[in-house]
C-alpha cells in the first residue's frame, strides 16, 4: 500500500498542500493502512471504492478539509479528462485524414495543360494536330500529408501516454468495491 | 445487476447520514481513524460505501464539529485523534433526531410490503 500513499502525496504536492499537512495526512493514513493490514482488515474496508483511485481520494480529502478549493478536486479532473479526449479526437482525426489524402488522394506530380498554349497550327498543306505542349506540374501535397502523419502519430502517442498515467491502476490489487 | 443496484442505494443511504455514525461513535470516546472504522465495525457497519471516512473526517474538522490533537497511540506512531467538539455534540443530537424521524416515516410507507427475498 505504500505507493498508494505515495500516489497521494503526489496528488497534494500537485494541488499544493502545504508540506506539514501532507505530511501529517500521509503519516496518519500510512499508519492506519499498516494497522488494518496487520488487523487482516482489507483495505476496501477502510478505504471504500476510493482504495482504486488514490488521486481521486487525496483531492477530497485535501478538498474536504478545506485545504485547496472545491474546484480543484473532482472539477479539475473532469476539466482534463474533457481536454485530453478533446486533442485526442483531433490526433485521431488528422491521423485519418493524412492517411485518406495518401491512399487516395490527388497525384503528386501530374501533367497539366499550360494555359499558355498556342493554338494547333498546320504544318506545311498537310493539316496534322500537334498536342499543345505540356508542362509538369509538381503538387507539393506530398510532403504536408506526410508531415500531418507524423505530426497525428506522435500527437496520438502523446494522447496514449496521457490516457496511461490518467487511467492506470493506482492498487493493483485492491478492486473497486 | 440486482446486486449492483442495491449496493449503490447502500452507498447512498451511508452517504446521508455516515457524518452522524462518525460523530456518534466519537461520542464514545475520542479515536483516529482506523479506529473509527473498526468502532464502527463492532456496531455492525463494516462497509462505509463508496467514500471513506478520511473526506468526512476533514469536513467534520472543516465545519467545527471536531476537535483534533495528535497523540500516541497504543504502542504505534503518534496518531491525529478526533473528538467531537460542542457543535460536533450538538449535530449528532439533531442528527439522530432527524434520522429516528426519517427511518418512522419510512418504516410508515414500507410497513405493508409483505414481499421479502428469499435468499
Amino acid at each position: 500500500m505504500s505507493d498508494f500513499v505515495e500516489q497521494c502525496r503526489t496528488e497534494w504536492k500537485r494541488l499544493g498542500v502545504p508540506d506539514s499537512i501532507a505530511e501529517e495526512m500521509q503519516s496518519d493514513l500510512a499508519s492506519d493502512i499498516r494497522e488494518a493490514e496487520a488487523d487482516g482488515v482489507a483495505v476496501e474496508e477502510l478505504l471504500g471504492s476510493s482504495a482504486s483511485d488514490p488521486r481521486a481520494f487525496a483531492a477530497s480529502w485535501a478538498t474536504e478539509r478545506g485545504i485547496v478549493p472545491m474546484r480543484s478536486g473532482r472539477a479539475n479532473r473532469r476539466r482534463g479528462r474533457i481536454a485530453l479526449i478533446a486533442f485526442t479526437g483531433v490526433a485521431a482525426t488528422a491521423l485519418i485524414v493524412a492517411a485518406l489524402l495518401l491512399a487516395t488522394g490527388e497525384p503528386k506530380v501530374g501533367l497539366a495543360p499550360s494555359r499558355a498554349t498556342p493554338p494547333p497550327h498546320f504544318l506545311g498543306a498537310t493539316a496534322s494536330f500537334v498536342p499543345p505542349p505540356s508542362r509538369v506540374q509538381a503538387s507539393a501535397a506530398a510532403p504536408i500529408e506526410w508531415m500531418l502523419l507524423c505530426l497525428a502519430i506522435v500527437a496520438l502517442g502523446f494522447s496514449a501516454w496521457l490516457w496511461s498515467r490518467w487511467d492506470r491502476p493506482r492498487v493493483p490489487t485492491a478492486p473497486a468495491q | 445487476m440486482q446486486c449492483m443496484a442495491n449496493e449503490g442505494r447502500h452507498s447512498q443511504m451511508l452517504r446521508g447520514v455516515l457524518d452522524i455514525c462518525l460523530l456518534a461513535v466519537l461520542d464514545a470516546g475520542p479515536a483516529y481513524g482506523y479506529e473509527m472504522t473498526k468502532r464502527l465495525r463492532e456496531r455492525g457497519l463494516a462497509s462505509v460505501g463508496e467514500g471513506s471516512i478520511y473526506p468526512l473526517l476533514g469536513r467534520l474538522e472543516r465545519d467545527g464539529l471536531v476537535d483534533t490533537y495528535r497523540a500516541a497511540s497504543n504502542g504505534g506512531p503518534p496518531r491525529k485523534y478526533y473528538r467531537p467538539s460542542s457543535a460536533g455534540r450538538l449535530a449528532l443530537a439533531v442528527g439522530v433526531s432527524e434520522w429516528r424521524a426519517a427511518r418512522d416515516a419510512i418504516d410508515a410507507v414500507l410497513a405493508p410490503v409483505k414481499i421479502e427475498v428469499v435468499s
